[in-house]
C-alpha cells in the first residue's frame, strides 16, 4: 500500500517537475490542499493563476539545471572512473568553458528576471479597489473589519477539534455559521475551519489592511496568491480579486506563540447579490460591535 | 619536546586564563539574567536570591582572568616573545577587533537613523488605528527635548579631538626614546578621557528624556552609552599603557602595546565625530 | 610546567595552546550538540508524523496546551543548536582550527591562548541555551519558542520569562568566540603561511575558512547589537522594536537578516573547501579553475551582504526594495554555479576512486544543486509569496544544511578521521552509513517541497489533515536518518577505540596534495619547528 503510493507520489511528482500535475489538478474542488498533492493549490484567480505560471516556468528551469548536473555528475563518475580511467589527465584551465558556464547562468537568469519583475509589480501595486477590509491579527485569532459597511467588525476563531469528532457540536458550529452568512455552511476540514469568515464579493477589487495586536502574524490565501504579515504599530496594504464564489482556506503564516497552527484564515466569496445582502444581515448583528457568531 | 624551533612565531604556554574566564563569564550571565528577573526562579531559587551574587562574583572573576592574561601578555612581550612576525600579527588582530566594533556601531546607528530618517508615530493603541501614515511623524519626536550641539556636546567634541593629539604626542615621545614626554603625553590623554567621561555623565544626568518608553531616548543613549563604555575602556587601556611607561616598558622600535590603545582611541574618537554630527547636529532637531 | 611544556591529563585540554587539541575539542563538543540537536528534530518529527497533538503531551507527560508551546520550544532549540552549536563549531572550530595551520604550513594559530578562550566559552553559551528551556519563557510556561530567529515583539512582550534573556545571552557569548576565531583564523592565515605559500598557492580549504571569517567578524557584531536591543526592551523599558514608543518591530529582522544571511554562506563555505580538497584528491586532479574558485566564494561572500531582505518580501517592504533584493539575489546563483561546475571538471579526466569521503562529496554536490536551485526559486519575490514561511522553505534549507554543510562534516570526519587518530575507519560499514544517512535524510526532505507547495506552513504543532500523507513520509525518513546517525556513532567508536591498524602518512596516495599529508599521522604536538618552504 505505502509502496504503491510512494510510487504514486513519485510518478506524480516527476509530473509536477514537468508542470503537468498543475493542469491535472485544476478542476480540484474547493481550491484546497489534498492528501499527497504536489503543487500548489488551484488558482482562484488571476494573482494565483500568475504565480502558478510563474512558477511552472521555474520548475521547468530548475528541473533541467539539476537534471543537466545529475547527468553531467553520474556521466563522470561513469568515464572517469578509476578501472575506466587509470590515468587523470593534468588540465586544470579552459578559458571557453569556464566562460561559457558564467555567462549562460547569467542568461538565465536574466529571463527569470524579466518575468519575476513584472509579475512582483502586478502584485505589489495595489490597484483601484472598490472596498477595503481591516485584518488584525491577536493571539490566536482574526478581527475582521469593513470601514466602508458602517464599521462591520467581527472575529474569526479556529473551530476545535471536538467539532470534528462529536457530530452535535458540528451541528451547532454550521448552524452558527449558517447564520452568519445567511446562507447554508459547512466546516470542510480541521484546523483549517474558523467560527466566522471574512466575506467579499467576487470579481470585485478588495483592498486588505493588516495590523496586529500583539506580535506579528501573517495573512494569507494560497488561492488568491496573498501573504502578508500584519505587524504592530505597522499598516501594511495589499488586495485580492476572487473568481468565483466559494470558500477559501489560508493559515497564519508567521510564528506567532503557542497556537499559531490555530489561527486560519477563512475567506467566503459570494456573488455581489448575496454579499449586498450579507452586509444588510451583518450591519444589524456586527457593526461596531465585538462579537462573534458564538457569542464570544 | 621534539626538535629545535626554527621559526619566530609565538607559541604560547599553556594558561588557565580562557578556561577561568569561560566559567566567569557563564556566572555572570546567569546572574544578570536573575538579577534583570528577580521574580524568576532558577530550579527552585528564587532570582533575587542568587542573582546579584552570582553576577558580582562572575564579574570579578571575568575582570581577574583579564587582568591576570593581559599580564601575561605583557610579561611575554617584554619577555621578547613577540618577533617581529608576532606583532605584524597583533596588528591584523587589534585591526580586525576594531573593525568588529565597527560593525557594532553599525547596528546602533541602523536604529538611529532608521528612526530618525523614517520616524513612525507612536502607536499605543495597537491593532485598532488605522488612520496613520506609517512615515509623517516628527523627529525627534514631539515632546522630546534635545540637548543644544554648541554647548557640551562641542566641547566633548574638543576635548577628544585634543586627546587624539595628545596621543600622537605620546607616540611621537616614544619614537624618539623621550620617556618624559611619553608620560606627559599619556597623562593629558588619560586625564582629557577621563574629562570626557565626566562632561558625559553631567549630561545624562541632566537629559530631558529616558532610555525608556521612547525610541529617541533609547537610540541616543545606546548609542552614545555604548561609545561612552568605549570612552571608559580605552582610558583604561591608556592608563596601563601609562603605568608600564612607568616601568621603563615601550622601545622606540617596540611598542605595539602602546599603538594598539593609540589606534582602539583614535577609533572612538572616529566615532564620536560620528555621533556628533549625526546624533546631535543633523538629527538633533531644533534644542530648547 | 617548563616552557613550551606539554602538559598531560586534564590540563592539555582545560589549558590548551595547541590547535590540533583545541580543534579536536570542538569536534567532540559538535557532536554533542549535533546528538542533542538530531534528538530534538526527532521529537519534532515524531510529533508531525501524525495530525494532532498526541506525541509529545504523551512522550513528556505535559498538556495539549504546553506541548504545543513546548514544540516552538523544541523548533527554536533545534535551529539554534544546529546553527551555532554543531555546523559552525565542527566546520570552523574543528575542521578550521585542526587543518588550516597544518595547510598553511603554520606551527599552531596565530593566538593560541585566544583560540583556547573562543573554544571554552562554547560550552557555557550551550549550558546557557539549554537552561533557557527549563525556565519560564512564555507566560507561565519553559522555554522560549520564538524560532532560531527571535523576532520581536515575540520575544519582547511575547516572552516575558527568563528564558529569553538566557538565549540572547547564549549568543551574545557565542558570538564573542565566534569573533575571536574568526580573528584568529585571518591573523593565522594572512601572517603565518609558510614561505612560498602566496595566497594565491593557498589551499582552497584554507582561502574558504578566510572568507568565512570575514564574514564573521562583518556580521555577527550586528546580531550582537540586534539582540542587545532585544534585551534592553525586555529589561529596561526601552522601545527600539515597540511601536508604542515609536520603534519598529521589521528593524529588528532587517538587522537579524543582515546577520543571518552571510551566517548561511558561514555554514556553507568552509563545506564548499573540504568538498574541493576531495574531489581533487580523489580524482588525482588538481583542481580545476583554482583562482575561479577562490574567487567564486569572495564573491558569494560579498555578494551575501548585499540581500538578506529576501527573508522579508511578505512583511511590507517597498516594492522598489523588494526587486533590488530579487536581482541581487539571484546573482549569487552565478559564483555558486561556477563551484559546482568547476567540481565537475575536476572531475573530468580524473580517475575517480570511491571512498566514503568521496561518496559524501559527490553527494554534497547532487544536493547541494537541489536546494542551491529552489533557493532560486524562493529569491523570486513574485513565488516567494506563495511560499515564504511554508514547508517549501524548511526542504530548501534542509536541502543546504542538512544535507549539504551537514555532508561536508561527514566528508570531512572521513577524509581526516586517519589523519587526527592515525587509525581508519571501517569500509563496509561506513559506506552503509553513508548509503543509510543518504537515503533517510532525502526521505526527510524531499517531500517537504510538495508539502510547501500545498501551503503547509513552517514551525506548525499541528496542520490540517491533508498534510498528513508526506508528514508520514518525512517521518520515516527520519527513522531511516537515525540508523545513519546511530551508525556513525558505531564506526568512530569501531575506529577510535577497537582499531590497531595505524594508516600511513599520506593515505589517499597522489591525489592528496596538502601539507597536512606531508606530517605523521596523526601529527606531531608540534608541527613544522622547521618551516617548510613551498616552490
Ligand atoms: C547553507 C545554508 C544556505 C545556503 C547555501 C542558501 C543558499 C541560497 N538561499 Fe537560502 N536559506 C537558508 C540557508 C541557505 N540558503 C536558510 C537557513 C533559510 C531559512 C531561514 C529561516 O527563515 O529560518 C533560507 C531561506 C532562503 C530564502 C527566504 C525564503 C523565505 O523565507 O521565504 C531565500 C529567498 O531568496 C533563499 C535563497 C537562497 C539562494 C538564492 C541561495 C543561493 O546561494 C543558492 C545558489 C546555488 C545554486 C543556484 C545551485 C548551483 C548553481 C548552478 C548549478 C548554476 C546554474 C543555476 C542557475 C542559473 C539558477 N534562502
Ligand atoms: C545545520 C542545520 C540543521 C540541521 C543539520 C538540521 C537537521 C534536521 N532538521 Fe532542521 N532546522 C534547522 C536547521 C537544521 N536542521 C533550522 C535553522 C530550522 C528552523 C528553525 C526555526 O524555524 O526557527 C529547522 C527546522 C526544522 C523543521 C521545521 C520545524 C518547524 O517548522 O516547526 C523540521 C521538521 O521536520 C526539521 C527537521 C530536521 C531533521 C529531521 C533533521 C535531520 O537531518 C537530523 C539528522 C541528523 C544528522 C543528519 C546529522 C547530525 C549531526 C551530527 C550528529 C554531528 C556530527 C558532528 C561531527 C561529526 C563533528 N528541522
Ligand atoms: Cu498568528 Cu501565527
Ligand atoms: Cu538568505
Amino acid at each position: 500500500m505505502i509502496v504503491k503510493r510512494l510510487f504514486a507520489g513519485i510518478v506524480a511528482a516527476v509530473a509536477a517537475a514537468f508542470g503537468f500535475a498543475a493542469t491535472a489538478l485544476a478542476d480540484a474542488a474547493e481550491h484546497m490542499p489534498v492528501d499527497g498533492g504536489h503543487w500548489l493549490v488551484p488558482a482562484a484567480n488571476e494573482q494565483a493563476q500568475r504565480i502558478d505560471d510563474f512558477h511552472i516556468m521555474l520548475m521547468w528551469i530548475i528541473t533541467v539545471i539539476t537534471i543537466f548536473v545529475f547527468v553531467l555528475m553520474f556521466w563522470v563518475m561513469f568515464r572517469y572512473r578509476a578501472k575506466a580511467n587509470p590515468v587523470p589527465s593534468k588540465t586544470s584551465h579552459n578559458t571557453i568553458i569556464e566562460f561559457v558556464w558564467t555567462v549562460v547562468p547569467i542568461l538565465i537568469l536574466v529571463v527569470i528576471g524579466f518575468t519575476s519583475l513584472p509579475l512582483l509589480y502586478y502584485q505589489d501595486v495595489v490597484p483601484e479597489t472598490e472596498f477595503a477590509v481591516r485584518v488584525t491579527g491577536n493571539q490566536w485569532n482574526w478581527t475582521y473589519s469593513y470601514p466602508d459597511h458602517d464599521g462591520i467588525e467581527f472575529t474569526s476563531v479556529v473551530v476545535p477539534d471536538s467539532a470534528f469528532v462529536n457530530a452535535s457540536e458540528r451541528a451547532e458550529y454550521e448552524a452558527a455559521l449558517t447564520g452568519f452568512l445567511g446562507k447554508p455552511a459547512k466546516l470542510n476540514a480541521r484546523l483549517l475551519d474558523a467560527d466566522t469568515r471574512l466575506v467579499v464579493p467576487a470579481n470585485t477589487k478588495v483592498k486588505v489592511q493588516l495590523t496586529a495586536s500583539d506580535v506579528i502574524h501573517a495573512w494569507t490565501v494560497p488561492a488568491f496568491g496573498v501573504k502578508l504579515d500584519a505587524v504592530p504599530g505597522r499598516l501594511n496594504e495589499t488586495w485580492f480579486e476572487a473568481d468565483k464564489p466559494g470558500t477559501y482556506y489560508g493559515q497564519c503564516s508567521e510564528l506567532c506563540g503557542k497556537d499559531h497552527a490555530f489561527m486560519p484564515i477563512v475567506v467566503e466569496v459570494m456573488t455581489k447579490e448575496d454579499f449586498a445582502k450579507w452586509v444588510e444581515h451583518a450591519k444589524a448583528e456586527y457593526a461596531d460591535a465585538g462579537t462573534t457568531a458564538l457569542g464570544r | 619536546m621534539a626538535g629545535d624551533v626554527h621559526h619566530d612565531y609565538h607559541l604560547v604556554d599553556p594558561s588557565p586564563w580562557p578556561a577561568v574566564a569561560s566559567l566567569a563569564v557563564l556566572f555572570m550571565m546567569v546572574g544578570a539574567v536573575f538579577s534583570m528577573k528577580p521574580e524568576a526562579t532558577l530550579f527552585g531559587a528564587q532570582g533575587a536570591s542568587f542573582g546579584h551574587w552570582f553576577f558580582g562574583a562572575g564579574l570579578l572573576g571575568t575582570i581577574y582572568s583579564m587582568f591576570a592574561w593581559w599580564k601575561d601578555v605583557v610579561k611575554e612581550a617584554e619577555r621578547g616573545d613577540h618577533k617581529p612576525v608576532v606583532r605584524i600579527g597583533l596588528r591584523y588582530g587589534m585591526i580586525l577587533f576594531i573593525a568588529s566594533e565597527v560593525m557594532f556601531f553599525v547596528a546602533w546607528f541602523w536604529a538611529f537613523f532608521g528612526a530618525a530618517m523614517y520616524p513612525l508615530h507612536h502607536i499605543s493603541d495597537m491593532g485598532t488605528f488605522w488612520d496613520v501614515i506609517s512615515t509623517d511623524a516628527a523627529w525627534p519626536p514631539a515632546g522630546v527635548e534635545t540637548f543644544d550641539p554648541w554647548h557640551l556636546p562641542f566641547m566633548n567634541t574638543l576635548i577628544l579631538l585634543l586627546s587624539g593629539t595628545t596621543v600622537t604626542w605620546a607616540h611621537h615621545a616614544i619614537l624618539h626614546g623621550d620617556r618624559e614626554g611619553l608620560k606627559k603625553g599619556l597623562w593629558c590623554t588619560v586625564l582629557l578621557g577621563a574629562l570626557f567621561s565626566c562632561v558625559q555623565v553631567y549630561e545624562y544626568a541632566h537629559a530631558a528624556f529616558a532610555f525608556s518608553g521612547n525610541i529617541y531616548g533609547a537610540t541616543f543613549f545606546m548609542a552614545t552609552g555604548f561609545h561612552g563604555f568605549h570612552v571608559l575602556v580605552g582610558t583604561i587601556f591608556l592608563a596601563v599603557c601609562l603605568g608600564r611607561a612607568y616601568r621603563g616598558h615601550f622601545k622606540p622600535d617596540h611598542h605595539f602595546g602602546f599603538e594598539a590603545a593609540a589606534w582602539y582611541w583614535h577609533f572612538v574618537d572616529v566615532v564620536w565625530l560620528f555621533l556628533f554630527i549625526f546624533v546631535y547636529v543633523v538629527y538633533g532637531g531644533t534644542p530648547h | 610546567m617548563a616552557a613550551h611544556g606539554n602538559p598531560t591529563g586534564w590540563r592539555r585540554w582545560v589549558y590548551s595552546t595547541n590547535h590540533k587539541d583545541i580543534g579536536v575539542m570542538y569536534l567532540w563538543f559538535a557532536f554533542i550538540a549535533g546528538m542533542i540537536g538530531f534528538g530534538m528534530s526527532g521529537l519534532m518529527r515524531m510529533e508531525l508524523a501524525e495530525p494532532g497533538v498526541q506525541f509529545l503531551p504523551s512522550f513528556l507527560g505535559i498538556t495539549e496546551d504546553h506541548a504545543r508551546h513546548m514544540f516552538n520550544v523544541l523548533t527554536t532549540g533545534h535551529g539554534l543548536i544546529m546553527v551555532f552549536f554543531m555546523v559552525m563549531p565542527a566546520l570552523i572550530g574543528g575542521f578550521g582550527n585542526y587543518f588550516v595551520p597544518l595547510m598553511i604550513g603554520a606551527p599552531d594559530m596565530a593566538f593560541p591562548r585566544m583560540n583556547n578562550v573562543s573554544f571554552w566559552l562554547m560550552p557555557p553559551a550551550f549550558i546557557l541555551l539549554l537552561l533557557s528551556t527549563m525556565v519560564e519563557g512564555a507566560a507561565g510556561m519553559n522555554g522560549f519558542g520564538g524560532g532560531w530567529t527571535a523576532y520581536a515583539p515575540l520575544s519582547t512582550i511575547g516572552h516575558p520569562g527568563p528564558s529569553m534573556d538566557l538565549a540572547i545571552f547564549s549568543l551574545h557569548v557565542a558570538g564573542a568566540s565566534s569573533i575571536m576565531g574568526a580573528i584568529n583564523y585571518i591573523t593565522t592565515i594572512f601572517n603565518m603561511r609558510a614561505p612560498g605559500m602566496t595566497i594565491h598557492k593557498m589551499p582552497l580549504f584554507a582561502w574558504s575558512i578566510l572568507i568565512t571569517a570575514f564574514l564573521l567578524v562583518l556580521s555577527l557584531p550586528v546580531l550582537a547589537g540586534a539582540i542587545t536591543m532585544l534585551l534592553t526592551d525586555r529589561n529596561f523599558g526601552t522601545t527600539f522594536y515597540n511601536p508604542a514608543g515609536g520603534g519598529d518591530p521589521i528593524l529588528y529582522q532587517h538587522l537579524f537578516w543582515f546577520f543571518g544571511h552571510p551566517e548561511v554562506y558561514i555554514m556553507i563555505l568552509p563545506a564548499f573547501g573540504i568538498v574541493s580538497h576531495i574531489v581533487s584528491t580523489f580524482s588525482k586532479k588538481p583542481i580545476f579553475g583554482y583562482l575561479g574558485m577562490a574567487y567564486a566564494m569572495a564573491a558569494i561572500g560579498f555578494i551575501g551582504f548585499v540581500v538578506w531582505a529576501h527573508h522579508m518580501y511578505t512583511v511590507g517592504l517597498d516594492v522598489d526594495t523588494k526587486a533590488y533584493f530579487v536581482a541581487a539575489t539571484m546573482v549569487i546563483a552565478v559564483p555558486t554555479g561556477v563551484k559546482i561546475f568547476s567540481w565537475i571538471a575536476t572531475m573530468w579526466g580524473g580517475s575517480i576512486k570511491f571512498e566514503v569521503p568521496m561518496l559524501y562529496a559527490i553527494a554534497f554536490i547532487l544536493l547541494f544543486t537541489v536546494g542551491g536551485v529552489t533557493g532560486v526559486v524562493l529569491s523570486n519575490a513574485g513565488a516567494d509569496i506563495v511560499l515564504h514561511d511554508t514547508y517549501y522553505v524548511v526542504a530548501h534549507f534542509h536541502y543546504v544544511l542538512s544535507l549539504g554543510a551537514v555532508f561536508g562534516i561527514f566528508a570531512g570526519m572521513y577524509y581526516w578521521i586517519g589523519k587526527m587518530s592515525g587509525k581508519q575507519y571501517p569500509q563496509f560499514l561506513s559506506k552503509l552509513q553513508f548509503w543509510i544517512t543518504f537515503i533517510g535524510v532525502n526521505t526527510i526532505f524531499f517531500p517537504q517541497h510538495f508539502l510547501g507547495l500545498q501551503g503547509m506552513p513552517r514551525r506548525y504543532v499541528d496542520y490540517p489533515d491533508a498534510f498528513a500523507y508526506y508528514n508520514k513520509i518525512s517521518s520515516i525518513g527520519y527513522e531511516i536518518t537515525a540508523v545513519g546517525v546511530l551508525l556513525f556513532i558505531v564506526v568512530m567508536a569501531k575506529t577510535l577505540f577497537f582499531t590497531k591498524k595505524t594508516v600511513a602518512d599520506n593515505q589517499w596516495g597522489e591525489g592528496a596534495t596538502t601539507l597536512e599529508w606531508t606530517l605523521s599521522s596523526p601529527p606531531p604536538f608540534h608541527q613544522f619547528n622547521e618551516l617548510p618552504h613551498i616552490k
